[in-house]
């Protein structure tokens, strides 16, 4: 069971819709490589949610932790970027389990 | 040419510093080049004095078209209201205990400046104002990064603007936890006298 009330869970999935609905307000008229960053940093925030839900995930907790690092080479450069992008698809594979 | 070079240059016409204030612990050259956008806080307050003199002793000495000075800012420290101004500025990143909403007054701007200092004139000036407190903040060890990415009528709600206050920036204001590596800078896009490719 998790730790947090429903309420408080609520309350986090609803920051999240907020932080996705006016990201995807903003980004029309804004740099094109800011949609995939916004995508990876909601993927980070859910995964955040989730740890609250208190479901444990180490592939989650992976995937989140290669994010952290290397999401901010948007503002470096749309190679690094596209590169941690790219790394960060092909890490998912050997994640893959078939349903339980 | 470096900036060593600038310096003895400067040395040898006989400017001992070419920039810098009384009281500035860093020269200008520092404050421009070591600063960084920060994205990551720590959770220290900062005194509202602080803030204060970055905005009075440095946002409005920012140069302003027209001398129009229709800037407001809107200082936000208290948790719960970044708390919501967050939900809706995807660009702000990590949790700073500060943001500034540099705001301008869109009425009296075109009163002052017709529709160029509306519609243009504003936006340079928001801009500039935030670049004086960004480096009077970086002087005083804080962390800043400026923010285009808000809604800004759900800003506007938030912080119960009238209508005619619009946030034009927000900039998120705290001691750093983490300090990023300075991007590479592109140095080719000077020219004199006239345009070449």
């Amino acid at each position: 069971m998790s730790t947090h009330n429903k309420d408080e869970l609520e309350q986090e999935f609803f920051e999240l819709t907020c932080y996705m609905v006016t990201s995807a307000r903003n980004l029309i008229p804004e740099n094109k490589l800011y949609g995939p960053f916004r995508l990876v940093d909601a993927v980070s925030r859910l995964i955040d949610v989730l740890q609250k839900l208190d479901l444990k995930s180490p592939r989650l907790e992976a995937i989140q932790k290669q994010i952290e690092e290397d999401k901010y080479t948007v503002m470096e450069s749309e190679e690094k970027f596209t590169a941690f992008l790219e790394n960060l698809v092909m890490s998912l594979v050997p994640l893959m389990q078939d349903p339980k | 040419m470096t900036i060593s070079v600038i310096y003895n240059v400067c040395a040898r016409l006989g400017h001992e510093r070419v920039f810098g204030g009384n009281d500035s612990e860093l020269d200008v050259w520092e404050a421009i080049q070591g600063r960084r956008s920060i994205r990551s806080f720590k959770p220290d307050p900062i005194p509202d004095d602080l803030i204060r003199k970055l905005i009075l002793e440095a946002g409005i000495w920012a140069p302003t078209g027209g001398n129009a000075q229709t800037w407001r800012f809107v200082v936000v420290t208290d948790p719960s209201v970044i708390h919501r101004i967050k939900m809706v500025a995807p660009g702000i990143l990590g949790n700073p205990p500060a943001v500034i909403a540099i705001c301008q007054d869109l009425d009296e701007a075109e009163r002052k400046g017709s529709k160029l200092g509306r519609e243009v004139i504003t936006l340079m000036d928001t801009a500039l104002a935030a670049q004086n407190i960004m480096l009077a903040a970086h002087d005083q060890g804080l962390g800043t990064c400026v923010i285009a990415s808000f809604h800004a009528g759900a800003v506007q709600q938030i912080l119960h603007l009238p209508p005619p206050i619009v946030p034009q920036l927000l900039m998120s204001l705290g001691y750093p936890q983490i300090k990023p590596q300075a991007p590479k800078r592109n140095s080719k896009v000077v020219w004199f006298n006239e345009y070449s490719q």
